[in-house]
């Protein structure tokens, strides 16, 4: 009672701040510290409140009840990219994406903090945050992927911020997904550009499945529209089968599919873009630039580099305990993942591969902490990629990972190209499981 | 000659080399082999099992197709599809059709037979191929003509999975 | 073959003589019987031998995969139209193990 009308006395931005505001307005610097450390077990920072982080932040809750897990993220609200390509023709409405974070904070115990992460101090164990620095015993960097906008336009921040705010990927979970579903709806015929970034990339079937969802609206609503897919790759994967069956037999008029389409110059003003598989005007356009691990692994010096030296983009880590390579206290989960093995590459950056990994850091974290043997363990995938808007056709692919006799990770994959109703079905089992995993 | 396992390993290798050595400790050393598959080193059992399919006949260039990527960027799943393209009635419909990987451990890839019933004969499979090779259909048909169709494959090296 | 086969079908209720076309996958390791497990013991050759499509109780075709097919096999086939009935099909692997499925087919006109 007393407090409350303390409170109510200060101005009201400080007041947000809550106690420690009122003790001591030096909180508001940028140096000073986040949170005050609390109980007796390790405290844990989780950079990144998505698929990874939120997944890591509940089983570390569970593992080691002692721990203080704290999860920074900058968005308000969680916003699930899986389901967004169907969410595009309201198969899922807005609400069915949009998840309250505080609830799964609340209820598995851990601290979130809506912030931004702008500095990662290994040598201090410190995170540096809009609000303020916080120390941990363990990190996870779980910041999904960033847009790398420098690999198309060098330092020419103008033409990467005008291709950003007017060609948004929608990639990431933020308000470019609001955008981009106006933009479809708005849409009035012409030529639609889509480019893929080069793998590994963000969910590699799911562009397509955005073709799909895409051309359905234009052939429903008989909008005179194409797209063009500008796919690096020299033929569709995943679920390469399925998706051409797609394209060829509802789509036929709408989408072409062209290969070995690398983005060698952008000009987003004029609407032009220049492949190594020709140049092609655009009327309007969804511009995935490549994809790299999110800005916190490369804040937190913890980049690859490959035999030549260069950077790889994504994180340097253990490919079997999923550590920073030199520092066991830092742990990659999620999109931000490096490469795991020669045989295949990367791990799919899916939400499901996140999870799973994430469900695994726990796991060997508890075990470091409980001085146990920590086990190492692989993840599988799977996803479901609607194709059809009516009949709700969807199509799959499934990995699975075992060590070889060569001591390293191999993949299995199985396509499902045959689409069916039930495939959609399965998804919004597997997408509710997930949900209710982390968010709930 | 290569085996699976072999090629596996060069491409692992090429691999390992772009990604940085160090993260692949166990590489050095891994010696293991992984799969006995080896591919065929010539035709020789491809065109004893296409011999024994025509029993002396010789068969037509025409009437059959098979489409092949240009490339098998997958070698674990080359999509090869075969067709007939000639009218089918109750008295010349196809009987049975056999598809060569010439260069496979076991180069018949599969059989298929057909009946009246069919109709259209069609078909599309996945096949895994250890290798670069030749393909090849061959129908017979109930009149007792024999149609035969051929086309190379490239595949990326890497996973054939056999 | 713990799942259930995946079937599509350009048309189930088809105009008399039009070609019907049909995707069927079903999961299947396709072992070849080449490859080592981690024991260094060669993997025991596993895969599907035969699938079977009949119309009515009459046989389409017959498909026999051997090692080369890919894992989980996929075919696709056509046939021409002339009848309805029930389209049955039927997949068996070396050990013995089969997964059906099965769809109505019914003339349109
Ligand atoms: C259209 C689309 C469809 C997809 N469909 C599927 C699917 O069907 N199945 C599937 O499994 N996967 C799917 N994915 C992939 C899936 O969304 C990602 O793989 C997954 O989100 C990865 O989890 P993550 O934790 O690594 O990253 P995210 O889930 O992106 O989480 C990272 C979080 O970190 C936060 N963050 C980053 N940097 C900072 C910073 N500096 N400060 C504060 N916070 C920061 C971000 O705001 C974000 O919330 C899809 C993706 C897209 C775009």
């Amino acid at each position: 009672m007393i407090r409350r009308r303390t409170l109510l006395t200060v101005a009201p931005a400080l007041a947000l701040l809550g106690r420690s505001a009122l003790a001591a307005p030096a909180a508001l610097t940028s140096d000073s510290t986040l949170m005050p450390r609390s109980g007796s077990g390790p405290r844990i920072v989780v950079c990144g409140g998505g698929w990874g982080g939120l997944t890591a932040a509940r089983y570390l809750r569970e593992e080691i009840p002692s721990a203080e897990v704290i999860v920074l993220e900058r968005n308000p609200i969680f916003w699930s990219c899986p389901m967004s390509n169907k969410w595009l023709i309201d198969v899922v409405d807005t609400a069915y994406l949009t998840h309250d974070m505080l609830f799964p904070a609340n209820r598995h115990g851990y601290q979130l903090v809506q912030c931004e992460i702008t500095g990662i101090e290994r040598d201090r164990k410190l995170v540096r945050t809009s609000k303020g620095n916080v120390d941990y015993d363990f990190l996870i960097l779980a910041g999904g992927i960033r847009n790398a906008y420098d690999a198309w336009f060098g330092d020419d921040r103008a033409a990467a911020e005008y291709t950003r705010t007017h060609f948004p990927s929608a990639y990431i979970p933020n308000a470019e997904h609001l955008a981009l579903k106006d933009k479809i709806r708005n849409f009035k015929g012409g030529t639609i550009v889509m480019t893929l970034p080069p793998p590994p990339h963000r969910c590699p079937p799911s562009p397509y499945e955005r073709a799909c969802v895409m051309a359905w609206h234009f052939k429903v609503n008989n909008i005179p529209a194409k797209i063009l897919i500008l796919d690096p790759k020299p033929g569709i994967a995943p679920i390469g089968g399925g998706y051409r069956a797609a394209f060829e037999e509802l789509y036929p008029d709408i989408i072409t599919h062209v290969p070995n389409a690398r983005v060698r110059e952008l000009d987003p003003w004029n609407k032009r873009i220049m492949t190594e598989a020709g140049d092609f005007d655009f009327d309007e356009a969804v511009l995935m630039p490549p994809h790299q691990a999110s800005d916190m692994v490369f804040h937190a010096g913890l980049i690859g580099t490959n035999a030549e030296g260069k950077s790889t983009g994504w994180a340097d880590m253990d490919p079997r305990y999923y550590h920073a390579n030199g520092d066991d206290s830092v742990y990659i989960v999620g999109d931000s993942m490096g490469a795991i093995s020669p045989h295949f590459g990367h791990y799919p950056k899916s939400g499901h591969v996140a999870n799973y990994i994430a469900k695994i850091v726990a796991r060997n974290i508890g075990q470091r902490v409980r001085e146990e043997e920590v086990v190492a363990e692989l993840p599988d995938n799977l996803c479901y990629m609607l194709v059809n808007g009516d009949p709700r056709e969807a199509i799959s692919v499934e990995f699975t990972y075992e060590v070889g006799a060569d001591g390293l990770v191999h993949q299995n994959q199985i396509d499902i190209d045959v689409r069916t109703p039930d495939l959609l079905e399965e998804d919004f089992v597997w997408a509710q499981g997930m949900f209710n995993d982390f968010l709930r | 000659m290569t085996s699976c396992a072999e090629i596996d390993r060069r491409a692992l290798l090429a691999a390992a080399a772009a990604l940085g050595t160090g993260l692949w400790p166990g590489l050095a050393g891994a010696q293991e082999i992984e799969s006995s598959a080896a591919p065929q080193p010539d035709d020789a059992e491809a065109d004893r099992i296409a011999a024994a399919f025509l029993n002396g006949a010789i068969p037509q260039a025409e009437g059959l197709a098979l489409d092949l990527p240009a490339l098998g960027d997958n070698p674990a799943a080359v999509p090869v599809r075969v067709h007939l393209d000639q009218a089918l009635s109750d008295t010349n419909f196809c009987e049975e059709l056999i598809v060569l990987a010439q260069r496979n451990p076991k180069p018949l890839a599969c059989r298929f037979r057909f009946t009246p019933l069919t109709g259209s004969v069609d078909v599309a499979l996945r096949l895994r191929l250890i290798q670069s090779m030749g393909l090849r259909a061959i129908a017979r048909m109930s009149d007792g003509r024999f149609l035969e169709a051929r086309g190379d494959i490239t595949v990326a090296a890497g996973g054939c999975g056999m | 073959m713990s799942r259930p086969p995946r079937i599509w079908i350009s048309n189930a209720t088809p105009i008399p003589g039009e070609i019907v076309r049909i995707r069927a996958q079903v999961v299947h390791p396709m072992e070849t019987g080449f490859r080592f497990g981690p024991d260094g013991q060669p993997l025991p050759m596993n895969i599907v031998t035969r699938f079977q499509a009949s119309l009515g109780g009459e046989m389409l075709l017959e498909w026999l995969p051997e090692t080369a097919v890919a894992q989980n096999p996929y075919i696709e086939f056509t046939f021409s139209a002339l009848r309805g009935g029930l389209l049955h099909m039927v997949w068996t692997d070396g050990s013995g193990d089969f997964a059906e499925a099965e769809q109505e087919i019914v003339l349109a006109g």
